[in-house]
C-alpha cells in the first residue's frame, strides 16, 4: 500500500502561488478558505526561501487526537480525511495542527465557524466517489481517477512533489545528490556555486 | 618522544585551545553569510525556534505566515490526556466526598424543629441574580462537559452521528448563552458583595471547619466563612472563565492560535474547578442542610434555621424586629409574593 506524502523543495519553490490557485479552482473553494498556502521565510533578505504548505497527512495526526466528535479517519493510503456531517466546527483541529491546515468558512454572526475544510490530497471524502455530494463538500476526487493532487501536478518548477512517500523521497534524494551536497548541507553549496 | 612529535602535538592542540577563547568561526564564507548550512537556518525559522520570526504569505489569515506552530501538539496532548483525565477524576472524587459527607453527617436538621416564624434572607433581586447564574451555569457546565468528555463517554453509547448533533447543539448553545454568564455574574457580584466581606470570627469558623472540629456551632453572621469562600471562588474564577470564554467565542479579532490555546486551557481548568465546587454547594443548599433551599426559593428562612446556622444574624433580626409570624408570612406569600416587605434586608 502506498503512503501518500507531499514534499516541497525549498530550493525550487519560486512563490508563484500556482498550487494555491490550482487547488482553489479544482475544488471550487469559497472565499476566505485556503487549503494550501505558500509561506516565504526571510522575505527580501539573504537566504529567502518559500515553502508551499497544506495538510501534511500526519501519521499520528494531532487534529484527529483532539477532535471532540472524532470526525477524522486515515485512508489505506495514509491520507487524513474528515467527515463534514460529523464535524461541528469547533476549531480545535486548527489549534492543534502544526501547519495551520484546517480552515473555517465564516458562516454566521461574530465569525462563528462553519464546518472545517482542509486539503484532502484530492481524495474526496467519505461519500461515494464522484458523487455530487462529495464534490460539493470535499471537492474533486482525483485520486480515484488515478491522478495525483493538482497542486503538485501543475507545479512549474516541480518544487512540490506528491505521491507515494518512497517515490517522493527517491526523487528528492537524487536531486540532493545532483546538487553535490549532503542533505544536511543543502543550500550552502548552492550559495558558493551561485 | 622527539621534539618534532611534541611540536606536532602542540600544533594540533592549539586550534582547539583558541576555540575555547572566543566564539568559534562557523564557516569559511565571507562576512554576511550567516552559517555554513542555509538549510539549518531555514528550518530553524520554519520551526520558529527564536519565537520572533514569521514568514509572509499571499494568503491573508490568522497565523498564515507561520509554517509550524509547535505549541498546537502540546495543547492537544494536554487536553486529551491531562484535562479529560484529571477533570473526570476531580469530578468523581467530589461526588464521592459529598456522598461520604451524606453518609457520615446525613441531613443537617434543626434542633427543636422549625418555629414557623420567618425572616427574610434574600431580596427578589438577589434571588433573580442567583437563579439566573445557577441556570446559565448548569447549562454551560453540561454543554461544556459534553464537548470535553463526550468523545470517550458518549460516542460509545450513541455513535458518532447522534453525538455529533448533540455536540453541535452544545457548541452553539454554549457560545450563544456563554456571555449571559458574565452578565449574571456581575449581578451576583453587586447584589451579594456587601455580605461577603471578611468579618471577625470567620477565621475561627475556617479553623474549626464550620464546627466539624470541636463541639457545636461556630458563631457566624449573615454568611459563614465557607459561604464567603464559595462566593469569591464563583466571582474570581467566574470572571477568569468568562473573559477567557469571550476570547474563545469571537475568533474574529485576529487572536492567534497560541492565545486561543492558552485561553482554552484557562477556561477549561477554571470551569472544571467551578463545576467541582458547585457539586458541594448544590448538595449543601439542596439536600445537606434542611431549610436552606427554602431561603433561595422564597426569600424567607425559618427563624430557627437562622439561629441554628447564622446565630449572630438571627439575633440581629430578632433585635430589630424583622421576624414575621407564620400568618403574616402566609399572607405575604399567598396574596402578593412580589410585594416589598417593609422589613426588607439592609434597611
Amino acid at each position: 500500500m502506498a503512503r501518500m506524502k507531499f514534499y516541497c523543495d525549498a530550493e525550487r519553490c519560486i512563490e508563484c502561488n500556482a498550487c494555491v490557485t490550482a487547488c482553489k479552482n479544482e475544488h471550487e473553494i469559497p472565499w476566505g478558505v485556503n487549503r494550501r498556502r505558500v509561506v516565504t521565510i526571510k522575505d527580501g533578505e539573504q537566504g529567502e526561501r518559500s515553502l508551499s504548505v497544506a495538510c501534511m497527512h500526519c501519521s499520528d495526526a494531532p487534529c484527529a487526537t483532539v477532535c471532540p466528535v472524532d470526525c477524522f479517519y486515515t485512508t489505506g493510503d495514509g491520507i487524513v480525511l474528515h467527515d463534514k456531517d460529523i464535524c461541528i466546527g469547533c476549531g480545535y483541529c486548527f489549534y492543534a495542527c502544526p501547519f495551520g491546515a484546517p480552515q473555517f468558512p465564516e458562516e454566521a454572526a461574530f465569525a462563528s465557524r462553519g464546518k472545517m475544510d482542509k486539503c484532502t490530497f484530492c481524495a474526496g471524502g467519505p461519500e461515494e466517489d464522484h458523487s455530487s455530494d462529495e464534490y460539493k463538500k470535499y471537492g474533486r476526487n482525483r485520486l480515484s481517477e488515478g491522478k495525483l493532487p493538482l497542486c503538485a501536478e501543475m507545479c512549474a518548477t516541480k518544487a512540490l512533489l506528491s505521491g507515494d512517500a518512497d517515490v517522493v523521497s527517491d526523487i528528492y534524494r537524487k536531486r540532493v545528490i545532483n546538487r553535490g551536497s549532503s542533505a544536511f548541507n543543502w543550500g550552502g553549496n548552492a550559495k558558493i556555486t551561485g | 618522544m622527539n621534539i618534532q612529535t611534541l611540536l606536532l602535538l602542540v600544533g594540533l592542540l592549539l586550534p582547539q585551545l583558541s576555540l575555547a577563547d572566543g566564539p568559534p568561526k562557523q564557516n569559511n564564507f565571507p562576512d554576511g553569510v550567516s552559517s555554513q548550512s542555509l538549510g539549518a537556518d531555514l528550518w530553524r525559522e520554519v520551526r520558529q525556534r527564536d519565537l520572533q520570526s514569521s514568514g509572509v504569505s499571499q494568503v491573508k489569515g490568522v497565523d498564515s505566515g507561520i509554517l509550524i506552530n509547535a505549541h498546537g501538539d502540546q495543547w492537544a496532548r494536554f487536553r486529551t490526556s491531562k484535562l479529560t483525565t484529571y477533570g473526570s477524576i476531580a469530578l468523581a472524587a467530589m461526588f464521592g466526598l459529598v456522598f461520604l459527607f451524606y453518609v457520615i453527617r446525613g441531613k443537617i436538621g434543626i434542633e427543636g424543629g422549625f418555629s414557623g416564624n420567618m425572616v427574610q434572607r434574600f431580596t427578589d433581586y438577589q434571588r433573580i441574580a442567583h437563579w439566573t447564574l445557577a441556570i446559565v451555569f448548569l447549562f454551560l457546565a453540561i454543554t461544556g462537559l459534553i464537548l470535553l468528555l463526550g468523545r470517550p463517554l458518549l460516542i460509545p453509547l450513541f455513535g458518532k452521528g447522534v453525538f455529533s448533533i448533540l455536540a453541535s447543539a452544545s457548541k452553539e448553545g454554549h457560545n450563544l448563552f456563554g456571555p449571559l454568564f458574565l452578565v449574571s455574574l456581575l449581578m451576583m457580584l453587586f447584589s451579594y458583595v456587601s455580605r461577603n466581606i471578611y468579618e471577625k470570627g470567620d477565621l475561627t469558623w475556617l479553623l474549626r471547619l464550620g464546627g466539624s472540629i470541636g463541639d457545636g456551632h461556630v458563631s457566624t453572621g449573615y454568611f459563614n466563612m465557607g459561604e464567603k469562600i464559595w462566593y469569591w471562588i464563583v466571582i474570581l474564577i467566574g470572571l477568569v472563565v468568562a473573559l477567557s470564554g469571550l476570547i474563545l467565542v469571537s475568533p474574529n479579532f485576529g487572536q492567534g492560535r497560541v492565545i486561543m490555546e492558552l485561553s482554552h486551557i484557562t477556561h477549561t481548568i477554571g470551569a472544571l474547578a467551578l463545576i467541582v465546587f458547585s457539586v458541594a454547594h448544590i448538595y449543601l443548599g439542596w439536600i445537606g442542610s434542611e431549610g436552606a433551599m427554602e431561603g433561595m426559593k422564597t426569600g424567607y428562612v425559618d427563624a430557627s434555621w437562622a439561629d441554628a446556622h447564622h446565630d449572630r444574624w438571627g439575633k440581629e433580626c430578632r433585635d430589630q424586629g424583622l421576624v414575621i409570624s407564620a400568618e403574616e408570612y402566609a399572607r405575604l406569600q399567598g396574596k402578593n409574593p412580589a410585594v416589598e416587605v417593609a422589613t426588607e434586608q439592609g434597611k
